[in-house]
């Protein structure tokens, strides 16, 4: 066949000028019905479907999670007039991305969505956050473990409901230990202890801890804890509390692993989190991560042999963790917040015995984390989910050195970021950028107005 | 096909253009078939491009919260940047990378360029070798490069090991992070601008450079005297494009956002990632807006003064 038969015929001017004028006008017309078809999922409409915006399902892989956030409101729509529509989002453009952003932005917000401590003023000084209150009975709050709903309240009213716990703890790799001849005996327990294994643990192709150098939230939120530690606290009764000692020596901390190189400055993977690409690969010996990595570990390296162990202290500091968790969350601008706010405290908060056993799926059997209700910890108990090995060690050793992620708002978030980076990356001076970031967390809060953060 | 409904559908050209029925004149058809080519980009350029940019320079003076509240502030948003330490550390940043990023860029584009102007064995391999890194999204590019560049266990740090630098962090110390920024940005665009200065060497006549040989000019001599003066709008041409895409375009947000966001110690925190920041994660939408606006400002007052100073790019024309 030839190669070239529609090229050789001449082409006249005015057909292609027709031509085009046709697909102008059709894309004129075309246009609009485009931008009728996109955009689904926002408010707007007859407030008898409700959008839950989340980073679990109906993922394209359907795994257990996705399946349990689509059975969830398979079950909601079997029983009630308003119905729940999932809209999944990718777990990075849902953390890291603008599309909830811009649909708040422009009053197209989801009915339902995910939230994290980290973004809790922001939004509820924004005055898009529901009261769940009203549809939260008495028995259902008491069941919360102390601290979680308080961590999610502003003046008595609750505005989101977790839906797990997510301590930190650290991971080591059993081999790794046994190649440099070291044994259970030498799991470091103090800072200074983990500096020192961590030396041993360096060889080659190894580093021998790891933290998180990415900046973000999460790096925020995995250095809290040695902050804690030492007594110390970014902000104390409204008030900078963040130049202090227990800063100083926690952010020196992270920094003496770099600086001694027993520790990476950039994680594998996804991240310092992601336990699997990092400890798992035999990249790191000892890593800091939360309880999620045991479901990961066990569904990506089954085999491989590794334990955790709380997170070492400083002198006289006492033992402290982090403790993460995602939260559902109404819009109180949105089609129908009542109907939302029943949805949630259906999913998450009922107490009768089909609540609690979809809570110990969600906690226990789809995904590992600590169940944030009294109830569903004592039915996972039955079921020997927390009977033996890690788990058991987080339920039983770590969690209770918890206290819930601090709901920090940008503004206090970013100089804190900012000093961890400078020390851990930088080499810079602990006591300076404690100080700086001091500075301008008290600039912040002399004139922030809103809900008091913790 | 098109000719079987329309009569009068013959090619112009073969028709005498004496026809007195068509009031247009060849002059006006031809300026209307040039608006009617342009009109697809235009209509594009004034809804994506232009309309945003418009209302962005109104949000500019709005305090904005997220939630779709806006509140006039007048000019508080350009006052706030005279004290926001952050932004001048990140437009330092932008600056350092812009004056790195568009020679090293050029002078290896150009190089290349000259490598595959002439007709050798293969000569459409090697230049596709070339142009691939432009064709993968930014995304992929970034990361390649983070996997090729893992700590202590990275293809790089391998080849490095032999001479005691197999635990050099690349993107993980921040007097490096930027460098090997540079080096990934330049490695991803000079395939483009290697296309566009070829393109450019094409339109150098042959007659001229033999005519320098015959009168004993030497290699560097042909290209001083002859090449790089026909060269000179090409290659402002590449320059300007190249300036613009390192302080806006995707490289200066796409490669940070995947090999190290911002970091470490905002190392690499470019005006651009600044924005996004104060956008999406701060929340201050007018902020960032007005932001925008000063790096438009900035942006167009640099290639105002190349356009100036280069006579757009022809230099010695008057």
């Amino acid at each position: 066949m030839p190669a070239t038969p529609s090229l050789s015929r001449p082409l006249s001017r005015r057909s292609v000028l027709r031509g085009g004028l046709g697909a102008l006008a059709a894309t004129a017309i075309g246009g609009p019905l485009l931008t009728a078809c996109g955009g689904d999922g926002g408010s707007g409409g007859d407030g008898k479907e409700m959008s839950f915006w989340n980073f679990y399902g109906p993922s394209d892989d359907g795994g257990p999670q996705s399946k349990w956030f689509v059975d969830v409101a398979e079950q909601w729509n079997a029983n009630n007039d308003v119905k729940v529509k999932l809209r999944y989002i990718p777990g990075k453009d849902y953390l890291n991305g603008t599309t909830l952003q811009t649909a708040f932005q422009s009053g197209e917000g989801p009915d339902i969505f995910l939230i994290s401590p980290g973004d809790f003023l922001r939004y509820a000084n924004g005055g898009v956050l529901q009261d769940l209150s009203p549809a939260l009975p008495d028995e259902a709050k008491a069941d919360y473990l102390p601290g979680l709903l308080e961590a999610r309240s502003v003046d008595g009213k609750v505005y989101g409901l977790p839906m797990e716990i997510e301590p930190l703890a650290m991971y080591y790799s059993e081999a790794a230990f046994t190649k440099a001849g070291l044994s259970e005996a030498d799991l470091p327990k103090t800072w200074e202890q983990t500096l020192a294994v961590a030396e041993k643990l360096t060889g080659k192709d190894r580093y021998g801890v790891m933290f998180e150098t990415l900046p973000g939230y999460y790096q925020n939120f995995t250095w809290y804890p040695f902050l804690w530690q030492g007594d110390g606290t970014p902000i104390k009764d409204g008030k900078v509390a963040f130049d202090s000692p227990a800063a100083v020596q926690a952010l020196k901390f992270w920094k003496d692993t770099i600086q001694n190189k027993v520790a990476p400055r950039k994680a594998l993977g996804d991240g310092g989190g992601d336990v699997v690409s990092n400890l798992g690969s035999g990249a790191v010996a000892l890593q800091q991560s939360g309880i999620w990595a045991v479901a990961d570990m066990r569904a990506k390296a089954p085999k491989f042999k590794y334990g955790i162990i709380p997170l070492p202290t400083p002198p006289g500091g006492k033992p402290a963790t982090d403790l993460g968790g995602w939260a559902f969350v109404a819009n109180s601008k949105g089609k129908n917040p009542e109907a939302a706010a029943k949805f949630i405290t259906w999913a998450l908060g009922s107490t009768d015995a089909e609540g609690i056993e979809r809570q110990r799926q969600w906690n226990t059997v789809v995904k590992t984390n600590v169940p944030p209700r009294k109830s569903v910890q004592q039915a996972a108990d039955a079921k020997g989910a927390f009977e033996q090995g890690v788990l058991k060690q987080f339920v039983d050793e770590i969690a209770p050195t918890g206290r819930p992620e601090p709901r920090f708002p940008p503004e206090v978030y970013q100089p804190i970021a900012d000093a961890i980076q400078a020390c851990q990356l930088n080499g810079s001076d602990p006591a300076k950028a404690a100080a700086d970031a001091a500075e301008r967390i008290d600039t912040f809060l002399k004139t922030y107005q809103g809900a008091p953060i913790s | 096909m098109a000719t079987t409904t329309a009569p009068p559908s013959k090619p112009p050209v073969r028709r005498p253009p004496a026809a007195p029925k068509t009031p247009m004149t060849r002059k006006r058809r031809e300026a209307l078939a040039a608006y009617a080519f342009l009109a697809p980009d235009l209509l594009g350029l004034l809804a994506f491009v232009a309309v945003p940019m418009v209302l962005a320079l109104g949000v500019a003076f709005f305090k904005v919260d997220g939630f779709g509240n806006y509140q006039y502030v007048g000019l508080a948003n350009y006052r706030l940047m005279g004290g926001d330490d952050q932004l001048w550390a990140s437009l330092k940043v932008t600056a350092i990378y812009v004056v790195s990023f568009v020679p090293i860029a050029f002078v290896i584009s150009f190089g290349l360029a000259m490598l595959v102007r002439n007709h050798f064995r293969g000569i459409g391999w090697v230049r596709s070798a070339f142009f691939l890194p432009h064709v993968v999204s930014l995304v992929v590019v970034g990361l390649i490069w983070q996997f090729l560049l893992v700590d202590k266990r990275g293809a790089v740090s391998k080849l490095l090991a032999p001479f005691g630098l197999g635990d050099v962090s690349f993107l993980g110390t921040p007097s490096l992070a930027l460098g090997t920024y540079v080096v990934i940005s330049v490695w991803f665009v000079m395939g483009y601008q290697m296309l566009v200065l070829l393109a450019g060497l094409k339109d150098v006549p042959k007659e001229l450079e033999d005519a320098a040989q015959i009168d004993g000019a030497s290699a560097w001599q042909r290209f001083r005297f002859v090449i790089w003066p026909l060269m000179r709008p090409t290659s402002f041409f590449v320059v300007v494009n190249s300036t613009i895409g390192a302080v806006t375009g995707l490289q200066a947000f796409d490669l940070v956002f995947v090999l190290t966001k911002g970091g470490p110690a905002r190392a690499t925190s470019t005006v651009v990632l600044y924005i996004y920041e104060q956008a999406f994660t701060f929340n201050n939408l007018g902020y960032a807006a007005a932001l925008t606006t000063v790096v438009v400002a900035i942006l167009v007052l640099c290639t105002g003064l190349m356009f100036a100073f280069t006579k757009g790019g022809r230099f010695d024309e008057d």
